[in-house]
């Protein structure tokens, strides 16, 4: 299995937490390599994704009623999963297309890594704005080593 | 039965353990030192515990989630209590207050603490002010609004007993003002 | 019997006084100290300060037993590895004193009664169980955040326990 990319948005719907795993060259959620260079920029990636997932949440829970879970999609190119946080981090992760459901990754990712590292830091502010405070070397290691650990 | 279920939750996280004394005087030290900061100012000091606990609780509660291993959310406010009561309580202090004095729109309940080891050996300044404006054990008012907020839930909690103060119970108020909707994100130019 | 105790600090000042009477073999808990040596009590217990600095050294154990005799009063300490001081003067009633005089069925009793002979075992274990529960009880009452070192323990709730546990060992 292949890890594309990660992100973690908070519940101001801020994208505070992005990573890829990709040579810059190969996209594989974007057109061929000749128009990488005209692709909407990574931020724009964030909010694309964003837009989406909380559009599919919504839905399902229409659907599906409140107690329902938006898990994941998988289109012809990738598999997104998405993980959702009753304090409403949201925490999605883009793979290959024949990858299993990665939930339990995302939880662990959550339990072991987001608050380990980043809630139970004293130095972290609480709202991380614009990222602050999450970036920081245990978290990033400990993600970066899980997630080729998976690989 | 959910309340059944809420005490096994409890029971069966386990927990670092520390050392009771050292919550005791820890706790006590910055209640007895907010007291010198603010010189006795005792509506001040329960401002600023409330404070202090309400940071406390925005991020315990991702601590909680984690651990308790909850997956769902509390269908309504009646189950919130016994989750605050049984799982979080028991895994944070390892006491379990008694849930009573419910309204009967369900909006509002009474937390009764039969133990509080916050307030071990504490006795309240002789001062003859203390005994009926500091609430010793406000920080945890703080945590619940807190830990609430950043699970959609707006709350406002409050002491209205206190063994401290020579009360026969300490029971904290604690009423639901509205469930917070998810925010939306920026409206794109 | 009448007793009374204080609490000195470790600068020598007084954190706490409490005067009391035997409660044992009838007694009414009630001091019977002569009016006018009451107010030497608290002189004949500070002098015995200097001899309390000599006497912690010479063992390990925080129960020092009488360390000191002014006329009839005799002087107990237990030192806390805080160095606070707890001394106790203990002054057995006149006619226990007196000894001789005392019918025989009166002397019998008060020899074996806790603090007729100030020195028995009997009396310097019922004082080290005294000692050891205020020592508890004091612990406790240092433990509130409020309480600051060397300060007075004005503690109403200590004074009450100081009391229970004169009328359960003295």
């Amino acid at each position: 299995m292949v890890v594309y990319s990660f992100y973690i948005f908070d519940r101001h719907t801020e994208c505070i937490y992005s990573k890829s795993w990709l040579p810059p060259a190969h996209d594989p959620t974007g057109a061929p390599n000749s128009v990488t260079a005209a692709r909407p920029s990574s931020s724009d990636d964030a909010k694309l994704i964003f837009g989406t997932v909380f559009s599919l949440r919504n839905m399902v829970r229409k659907l599906g009623g409140d107690d329902d879970a938006f898990v994941s999609y998988r289109t012809a190119q990738y598999k997104l999963h998405f993980y959702e946080t009753a304090s409403n981090l949201r925490l999605v992760m883009l793979t290959d297309t024949a990858t299993l459901s990665m939930r339990n990754v995302l939880h662990q990712i959550y339990i072991n890594l987001w608050v380990e590292y980043v809630v139970k830091n004293p130095l972290s502010p609480v709202e991380h704005k614009g990222g602050a405070g999450v970036r920081n070397e245990l978290f990033e290691l400990g993600l970066d080593q899980f997630i080729r650990g998976l690989m | 039965m959910a309340s059944s279920k809420a005490s096994r939750l409890g029971e069966e996280t386990r927990m670092d353990k520390v050392n009771a004394e050292l919550v005791v005087l820890t706790y006590g030290t910055i209640v007895a030192q907010l007291c010198k900061d603010f010189d006795s100012d005792y509506v001040e000091v329960n401002k600023q515990l409330d404070k202090m606990g309400y940071n406390i609780g925005l991020r315990l509660i991702e601590d909680y989630l984690a651990k308790s291993n909850t997956v769902r959310r509390c269908s309504n406010f009646r189950e919130t209590a016994e989750m605050i009561a049984k799982v979080g309580f028991k895994i944070f202090l390892n006491i379990t207050p008694t849930i009573t004095n419910w309204t009967s729109d369900g909006k509002q309940f009474s937390l009764v603490f039969d133990e509080n080891p916050f307030a071990d050996f504490v006795e309240l300044p002789d001062d003859g002010r203390a005994q009926d404006e500091l609430w010793y054990s406000n920080i945890l008012c703080g945590v619940l609004r807190g830990a609430l907020e950043m699970v959609q839930m707006q709350v406002e909690a409050h002491f209205i007993s206190d063994v401290l103060r020579g009360n026969d119970t300490t029971e904290m108020r604690i009423s639901l003002i509205r469930y917070i909707d998810d925010e939306l994100p920026p409206e794109d130019d | 019997m009448s007793y009374y105790f204080a609490i000195i600090g470790t600068q020598d000042n007084p954190l706490f006084e409490y005067e009391f009477g035997t409660s044992k073999q009838g007694g009414d808990g009630q001091p019977r100290f002569a009016e006018q040596a009451r107010h030497l009590n608290q002189f004949v217990l500070h002098s015995s300060l200097d001899i309390v600095e000599e006497v912690q050294w010479t063992n390990g154990q925080l129960y020092l037993k009488v360390i000191d005799k002014f006329f009839t009063n005799y002087i107990s300490c237990f030192m806390t590895a805080g160095n606070v001081k707890f001394l106790l003067l203990h002054q057995p009633t006149a006619t226990a004193g007196g000894g001789g005089g005392g019918a025989a069925a009166a002397s019998t009793r008060n020899s074996t009664s806790v603090g007729a002979n100030p020195t028995s075992p009997q009396t310097e274990e019922a004082i080290k169980n005294f000692f050891n529960e205020v020592y508890e009880n004091y612990v406790k009452a240092i433990m509130s955040p409020f309480y600051k070192v060397n300060m007075e323990i004005r503690s109403p709730v200590f004074r009450q326990r100081v009391t229970a546990a004169g009328r359960k060992y003295l």
